[in-house]
This record gives C-alpha cells, structure tokens and sequence, in this order.
C-alpha cells in the first residue's frame, strides 16, 4: 500500500434520524469509519442502505428533514457535526470535500454556459479572476479530457453528451481543489462504454492532484476497478471493512457473500442466478440484533437478539458479525464465492 | 431563433385573423338601437336608410371585405352616439396617451415590488418560522381570491374615505390630471393584483428551482447562499416567469377598464365602458378589436421574450404551453 | 403480485421471532451453545421491508386536515353554504324584494342595521339582510354551474383530444386561437349582445371557462398513454379502466375538484365587473354584484356605508373560503407533500 497511514477524516458513532410522515426514521445507526489519506475507499450497498445519506452529512447537504442525532465526524481537528450555518459549512464545501452527483443530466444548470459554471469554483477556490480565471478553466477542460475547451466555454449544457457532462461535473469539483473528492454513483447514469472512461479519468485525476476519493456504488464491477479499500453497508450500518483483496476473496459477513454471490458474472450457465431473498428492513423500527438477520438462512439465534460487534479478521480487515464469534459454529462461504476465489479473477467493468 | 420567432407571429397572425374575423360575426348581432342617437324617435324607414348607408344590410361577404378594408386603412368608421359622426380613430387618439402612462407606471411599480416580494417570501421558506412566507401568503391569497371589482372599491375607499386616507394623505377620489396625488390611488389599483401574481408565481418558482439537482451542486462547490439565491435560484426561476409578464399587461388592460371608471380617468378602458353604456356599437366594436389584438400581440411578445431568455428554447419544441 | 409494497407496516413475525428467543434467554438464560445455534430461516420474515400502507387518499385526506388554516375555511364554508340555502326557511325572515313601508306608507329606506333589519334597508326599502342571503344564492348558483359546466364539456373535449390522436392537431389549433381570446371581453361582448341576465352570464361564462379544463385532461390523457409507469402497467397486462381508475383518477379527480373550486369565486367576479359596467343582472334580481354595485354609489355617504360593508364582507369570506380550499386541496394531493 502505498498511501500513509494518516486519518484524513474519521467519524465516529454517527446517528442520523429523519422526520418523515410524523414518524423518525433512524437511517445511520452508530456508523463509524476512518477515511486515509490519499486513498480510494468504497461504500458499497444496496438502494436504501444509507450510503448517499452518509456521504451527505459530511457535507452539511442532508435534506431539510433530516437530522444529526449523535456522534462525531472528525476533519482537521474540527467536529463537522457542529456546523450548523451556510458559514460553517462554506469552510468545507469544495474547498476541503468536493462531490461529484450520479445524474449528469440535471447536475448542471441548463441555463448557464459550462464556461460560466466552472469559473464560479475557479473564482471561490482558486482566488483568480477573469482572465486568469478563464485560463484556469481551459486548462481544467482539457484536463478532464474535453477537446476544443475554447468552443465547449461557451456552450450549454444540453449541447454535451451524458459523458461529457459528467467530465464537466469532475471538472467542476476539481477546480475547488479540494482534499477528499466524493463520488456518487459516477457511471450509474452512463453507459457501459462510458462507465469505464469516467473510472479511469477520476483516477488520473486523484493521481494528479494528490486527492482521498470517497466513491458510493451499488456496482462492485466499479469497485473491483477503482478501490483500496471497502467498507460494506446494510440498513444504516457498516458491516464489514477491509481491504479490495480482502474483501472480494476473504469476505466475512454473509451480506458481503449474498452481496458477492450476486455478481452475474459468477453465474452458471443454464443455472438460476444467485438472488438475496427479501428486502432490506424498515428502518422505522428499532432493529434488534443483526439487520440482516431475517435474510440469512445461516442466521444464528443470537444475530435476532444482540447487534454483533466488529470482529478483527487483520489489522485492516473487520466484519460485524457473531459468525466470526470463538462461539460460533465454522459456516463456508457459499459456492460462488469459492469461485471467485479459485478463479481469482478481478471482475472488470 | 429566427424560425421561432417566424413561427410564433405566423401564429398570431392568424390567430389575429380568426378572432377579428369572430369578433365581427359577433359585432353583427349586436342590438340595431346601437347605431343611432335616438332610435325610439326615428321610423321604421329611417332605420333601413341609415342601415343601408352604413352598410349593414348588404350581404355577409360583402360587409366582411369591407370591413377587412377599412381595417387596412386604419379606419374605424365613425361613432354614432357617443360623439356623433367622429372618427373613432380621433376619439381613440385622445384617450390612448393617459392609458398608456397609467399602464406603465403601474406595469413598473408592479415589477419594482412583485418581484422583491417574490424573492422575499422565497427566501423565507427556509428560515424556521417561515414569517415573511406567510404574510405575503396573506396578501397574496386575499388579492388573488377577491375579485378584482372588489378590491378596486376597497382601495378606493380606504384611500379617499377614511380618515387617513382623506385627511392625512388627501387622497382624492377621483382622478385629475393635474393633481399628482390623484394618481396614486389608480395606480395602485391597477399593480396590485400583478404585484401579487408576479409575488405568488416568482415564489412558486424559486422554491422549485431550489430543490433541483444542479442547485445542490453549486452548494456543494461552495456557492454561498446568497449567492446561490441571486445568481442560480433567482435567474432560473425569472425565465419561466417572463412569460407572465405579457400576461399581466392583460390583467391591467382589462383591469383599467374597472379602474378607469371608478376614478372617472379619461382612458381608454373608461371609454369601453361608456360605449358599453350608451350602446354605441361601432365604438364598442372598434375598442373591443383593439384590445383583442393588443392581447395577441402581448402574448406573442410574452412567447419571444421566452425564446430570447431561455437558450433551450430555440433547440427544442416548445408546444404553446402557457 | 399481491405483495407490491402494500402490507401493514407492522411485522410482527420477526419482532416476535426476536422476542421469543429473548424470552427464552431470560428463563433459563441460554447457554453459549444454544445462543450460537441456528436460528430457523422463515423466508417470508424476509419480506419485510415496505415503507407502506400507503394510501393515497388516506395520505391526502391526512396533509389536508394537518392544514389548521384550510379546515377551518371550510368549515366557514360549509356553514355559510348551508346557512345560505337554509336561510329563507327560517322563521322571521322577509322576502327580497319586499319593500317595506313605514306607518304613513312612506317607504323604509336607508334605514341602518338595526333590531327589525339585521343588515338594514337599502335605497327602496328593501331588507338587507334578505336581499344579500338572495344574492348570495343567485352568484353561487352561477358560480356553480359555471364550474359544473365547465368541468363536463372540458372532460369531455379533453379526453377526446387526448384519445384520439387524429383529431389531436385539430384541436391544438383550436386551443390556440381560442386561448388568446380574452374571457373578460368575451363577456363584455355576449351580454353586450345579448339580453343581460344569469343565463346569459352562465352562457359567456361558460364558453372560455372550460377550455383549461379540456387542455388539462387532453395532458393527462396522454399522459397514460406515454409515461413509463403506465407503460409498464399496460405490460403487466392491468386493462385500461384499471389503470385510469388506480393511476389516473385519484390525481384528476383532486385537480379537477380544486379547478372547481377556483372557477366560483373567479365565475363571481367577473358578475361584479360585468355588473359595474352595466351589463350585469336587473337589479331586481338581487346578486352580490350589483348589491355591491349599489354600495359602491352611496361609498362617500358615511352613514350609508354599511350597504357597502355588508356584501363586501360576504363576498371576501366565500371567494377566500374557496381559494384557500381549492389550493389546499390540490396541495394535499401532490404526492409530494405527502412526505411529512
């Protein structure tokens, strides 16, 4: 690994809550991670798992009806759970944490020149100005791979294609010139072919710059390609953290092994493919125990009573769950993820 | 854009066409009483004669060639009651000019403090108790549910009834050219009701755009909020709004019509109505045209000033939603 | 298919499952063995996900009590509206028209609110009171059928604008032309026209009122041709009526109510204006227009104000009544604000 060892931003035991209908939905439940620096880390998990919300907090753009309830998130020696004012928050949006959204068809103002736009951040972040400012923006165009930067100044929005416009996106939240660059779901709205362009642009980007990458996905493909490290979510919690080769060959947690089994690229021709059974819970009750105990059909009874703790597997590598308890019975990971491992093969995009 | 634009006056022309067209077809059945002074003195033949001579009792075709005519000539035809034998024309020439000013002092002073509201109650929707939203919700539901007959009386009476308007102010109740203070009220009247559409839609929009996607993205570059209201927030939401804009210039058109002749102001809309009430037909027909086609032409301004404002426009096909 | 998101929000099996071991833990405590056992796999206690019991109209009807304001307009409403058509049958009330003559025969007129007149007389001697509950009546009768009018002739043009599609450029065109056409002149010239009278206002009315109707449900129409959701409805093999009835219906039915809605005060308003201008109903028939038109002319008269004060005040409730329902109606039913 090359990447130092340094905490870039930690949190710690965060609790977020909404109000929604009258009622509270506890969406994080005492999540806590620590992010290095200069890394690419991933946060996998299905639709409704929490990852977007996560993400969110760091950056003070959680929805009006949502709230911080408890815990910290440590960056730069400061508490951003403290940060209440636009203020606060400005000390951190772009400057230090940059995010870059799934849909690069309404991310961008369709009345405003792609010119316009980006020489907004160079403006905030880089302290130039107009011509200076524009010259940053040239250069940050053909930095993301876009020919021609003197035309594209000028035009719209809706005059790029959908890859395009992400590369403008990634332009927009690299000219903040910040220290951790988030990615939400960057190629969910792509194409296929596209998907892997925009990969291997973010990068070369955070090579360039010296950037930590925070990428959210439900695609493991992507994050076979992109990450060191993996932190696996369920239902508002993290159940399993570890390193790319860690997780994919030596995973853990049997929501990691649906999740892994799931992959259609291990499915056996002729053969039903592998599909988790269930839905994820409902988050406006108190989970009792193991959130994904009710889907697992190795589920101990204990997974149905007390949350289980993380339980070191390496230095780098933990998982929460009772199976890796001294106690518990020895459970093999199911067939498929043999396969990945006798196979091991990375699975590419 | 030049295809835009050629489109919507091809189309307004030709709704221009239909409608003048309507109107005269209307126009014919109006009551015969409204060609003369004193029909109830006049016999059955004077009648014919006189019908005959305006040319009302030639065939349809024929009257509608003539009249298309006389419009192409920019002429009228002359009044019958109210000012005997006049061109309209001449009668119209004189009134137009305080309509106008009236209209636009009240067109400016609607945008002066519509918008602002606008932005001011927008804005409020994110503060914790949301005051300025529900006050101006007040003012905007009390002026858009009333009808405007009613609040025109209001404003006139607490203006030149009541104590502080009367006395303190000395707000006359009719209207004087000469007397500054006597326009104050009339154009009250005529913003107030854009100053709250302009208010209501303006917010509405605002607080859409608020919440769309590339919104969030400039808040995550670290646009500042004020920033953000001004610069992204407020210019997305005032294209929509710009088609409203033509609109409202109806709104007060017609509304000067109420407005005129409650304050007695020698405008056209106060024109319209005395023709209405003295049954002068070739007036009515001749004013009724002029505001219908001042209409079309408002809504067709309203549709080019959107193609200008709004880059997207000339790349896509905008289906005549208003 | 049946289990679309649409169970009761309470899971009971797993929360039992949950309890039961609990319980079992407590009395005996479980030892490590059996704690580290396997639990039984239900599949169905999978299932449990679902964020529903979501309906539509139960979450509509909810957001619009939860609206203090709107509830309490429409009881203002509702009592006015019953309060105005049960009014002449209560005891003790006098005829509209009546003119009431003092003991010498000389007429009552101008006589302030008082014990025998609740809202007084007006310039003839007629009561008041009768006279503006009779308004009341003849301007909400033609705001209704207005609305009602303009609601079944829009219905119907606009579905068939939506539904077939040959005749779909047709009618653009017409809608078009006729959009341009100001309403507001459009009544001057019919009753200018033709003899003023309620028919005659319901007729002008009517005639413009229902395009925005029409144009309204020509879009949701096509609506269920073209939006995805539908698309995949119709794929899933749902008929057509179903569709409109589960898809369509709940939306329509709640604009279209509020479109109603709105079209009364509006449908009252312009019979003030016309009124004013003097094409309006015959002052025999009592209206709030022209009861306010008569108030109006005696506004420099302090002491005659109250003929003005009196059908102001009513007019102002039912028109504020109206939109604040209407509005908060159509609030209600967007999904959207279903959230909270």
């Amino acid at each position: 690994m090359e990447q130092t060892k340094n905490v870039i931003l930690s949190i710690q035991d965060l609790d977020v809550k909404f109000t929604l209908r009258s009622q509270v939905l506890h969406a994080i439940r005492g999540v806590s991670l620590d992010v290095y620096q200069g890394e690419s880390l991933a946060i996998v998990g299905e639709s409704g798992s929490g990852k977007s919300v996560f993400v969110k907090c760091m950056m003070g753009l959680l929805d009006a009806n949502g709230y911080i309830d408890g815990g910290k998130i440590l960056y730069n020696g400061q508490d951003l759970t403290k940060y209440k004012t636009d203020k606060d928050w400005l000390k951190i949006r772009g400057k230090e944490i940059a995010m870059v959204f799934q849909d690069p068809m309404t991310s961008l103002n369709p009345l405003k020149t792609i010119g316009k736009q980006l020489q907004e951040a160079v403006e905030l972040h880089q302290g130039l100005h107009g011509q200076a400012a524009k010259k940053a923006v040239l250069e940050v165009l053909s930095d993301v791979g876009i020919d021609d930067p003197e035309r594209r100044y000028k035009q719209y929005p809706h005059e790029f294609s959908g890859g395009m416009r992400q590369r403008v996106v990634i332009a927009i939240a690299i000219a903040c010139r910040p220290k951790i660059l988030i990615c939400d779901e960057p190629t969910t709205a792509l194409d296929v072919t596209i998907q892997a362009q925009i990969l291997e642009l973010i990068k070369a980007m955070q090579k360039k710059y010296n950037l930590t990458t925070i990428y959210i996905t439900h695609d493991l493909g992507v994050v076979a390609n992109v990450a060191d490290r993996i932190a696996v979510m369920y239902a508002g919690d993290i159940v399993e953290v570890g390193s790319c080769d860690e997780v994919f060959y030596d995973p853990k947690h049997p929501y990691t092994w649906a999740l892994l089994s799931s992959l259609p690229q291990l499915g056996v021709k002729g053969e039903d493919l592998y599909a988790i059974q269930g839905t994820p819970p409902n988050l406006f009750y108190e989970v009792h125990g193991d959130a994904f105990a009710p889907r697992n059909p190795k589920a101990l009874k204990i997974d149905f009573v007390e949350k289980p703790p993380f339980f070191e597997v390496s230095p780098t590598h933990k998982a929460r769950t009772w199976l890796l308890d001294p106690r518990a019975p020895k459970v093999e990971p199911p067939e498929h993820i043999r396969l990945l491992r006798e196979k091991g093969v990375k699975i590419h995009v | 854009m030049t295809k835009y634009i050629t489109k919507r006056v091809l189309h307004a022309l030709f709704t221009m066409l239909i409608i003048i067209t309507i109107l005269f077809a209307l126009l014919r059945m109006m009551p015969v009483e409204g060609y003369f002074e004193n029909y109830d003195k006049m016999s059955a033949t004077q009648v014919q004669v006189k019908l005959q001579s305006l040319g009302l009792t030639d065939p349809l075709y024929k009257q509608i060639v003539r009249f298309y005519g006389q419009l192409l000539h920019g002429d009228l035809g002359e009044s019958n009651v109210y000012r005997k034998g006049v061109a309209i024309t001449e009668i119209i020439g004189e009134k137009i000019p305080i309509s106008i000013r009236l209209g636009l002092m009240a067109l400016c002073i609607s945008l002066a403090l519509g918008l602002p509201l606008g932005i001011f109650m927008a804005r409020s929707t994110r503060t914790k108790w949301k005051i300025g939203d529900k006050l101006g919700t007040v003012f905007i539901v009390l002026i858009q549910a009333m009808p405007s007959a009613v609040y025109h009386i209001l404003i006139q009476f607490a203006g030149s009834q009541t104590h502080i308007g009367r006395d303190i102010l000395g707000l006359p109740m009719l209207f004087d050219a000469s007397n500054p203070k006597s326009y104050i009220l009339p154009i009250i009247s005529l913003s107030i009701g854009n100053i709250a559409y302009y208010a209501m839609w303006l917010r509405r929009y605002m607080v859409d755009e608020a919440n769309k996607d590339y919104i969030r993205l400039a808040r995550a570059k670290g646009v500042p909020n004020g920033k953000i209201s001004r610069n992204h927030v407020f210019r997305n939401a005032f294209v929509p709004l710009v088609q409203y804009i033509p609109n409202s210039i109806l709104f007060t058109l017609m509304g000067s019509l109420y407005v005129e002749s409650l304050y007695s102001v020698p405008g056209m809309g106060c024109l319209l109505v005395t023709a209405i009430k003295r049954q002068d037909n070739t007036l009515v027909q001749a004013l009724v045209l002029i505001y219908a086609v001042i209409s079309i032409l408002g809504l067709l301004f309203g549709d080019i000033l959107m193609g200008i404002v709004d880059p997207r426009i000339s790349f896509s096909k905008k289906e005549g939603a208003r | 298919m049946k289990n679309l998101g649409f169970r009761p929000l309470r899971n009971v099996k797993t929360d039992a499952l949950g309890d039961s071991i609990l319980e079992s833990m407590k009395q005996p405590p479980l030892s490590d063995e059996e704690a580290f056992s396997f639990a039984e796999f239900d599949p169905e206690s999978a299932e449990r996900g679902g964020y529903s019991g979501y309906s539509y109209w139960g979450s509509t009807l909810r957001a619009f009590f939860q609206n203090k304001i709107a509830v309490f307009f429409l009881i203002v409403m509702v009592t006015m509206l019953l309060f105005t058509f049960i009014q002449p049958y209560l005891p003790g009330q006098k005829d509209p028209l009546l003119i009431h003559n003092d003991e010498w025969g000389l007429p009552l007129n101008n006589v302030p609110p008082g014990e025998e007149f609740w809202m007084g007389t007006n310039s003839i001697g007629q009561d008041l009171w009768a006279r503006i509950w009779a308004g009341t009546r003849t301007s909400l009768f033609i705001g209704f059928t207005v609305a009602l009018v303009e609601a079944v002739v829009g219905i119907l043009v606009g579905v068939l604008w939506g539904y077939v599609r040959k005749l779909d450029f047709f009618f653009t065109e017409l809608y078009n032309v006729l959009d341009n056409i100001p309403q507001t002149l459009l009544l001057i010239l019919i009753s200018y026209v033709l003899r003023p009278g309620v028919s005659t206002i319901i007729f002008a009315l009517s005639l413009t009122g229902w395009l925005g109707m029409a144009r309204f449900i020509r879009n949701q129409i096509i609506i269920i041709r073209d939006r995805d959701y539908n698309l995949a409805s119709r794929c899933l093999g749902i008929p057509t009526w179903r569709i409109i009835l589960k898809n369509l219906l709940p939306y329509l039915v709640s604009v279209i109510t509020m479109r109603m809605a709105l079209a009364i005060p509006s449908a009252i308003g312009n019979e003030v204006f016309v009124t004013y201008i003097g094409i309006g109903l015959p002052v025999d028939t009592p209206s709030l227009g022209n009861l306010i038109q008569t108030g109006r002319s005696l506004m420099t008269v302090a002491s005659l104000r109250y003929q003005l004060y009196f059908p102001v005040l009513v007019l102002v409730v039912i028109t504020v009544s109206f939109y604040i329902i209407g509005n908060a109606f159509a609030d209600a039913a967007d999904p959207k604000n279903h959230v909270k």
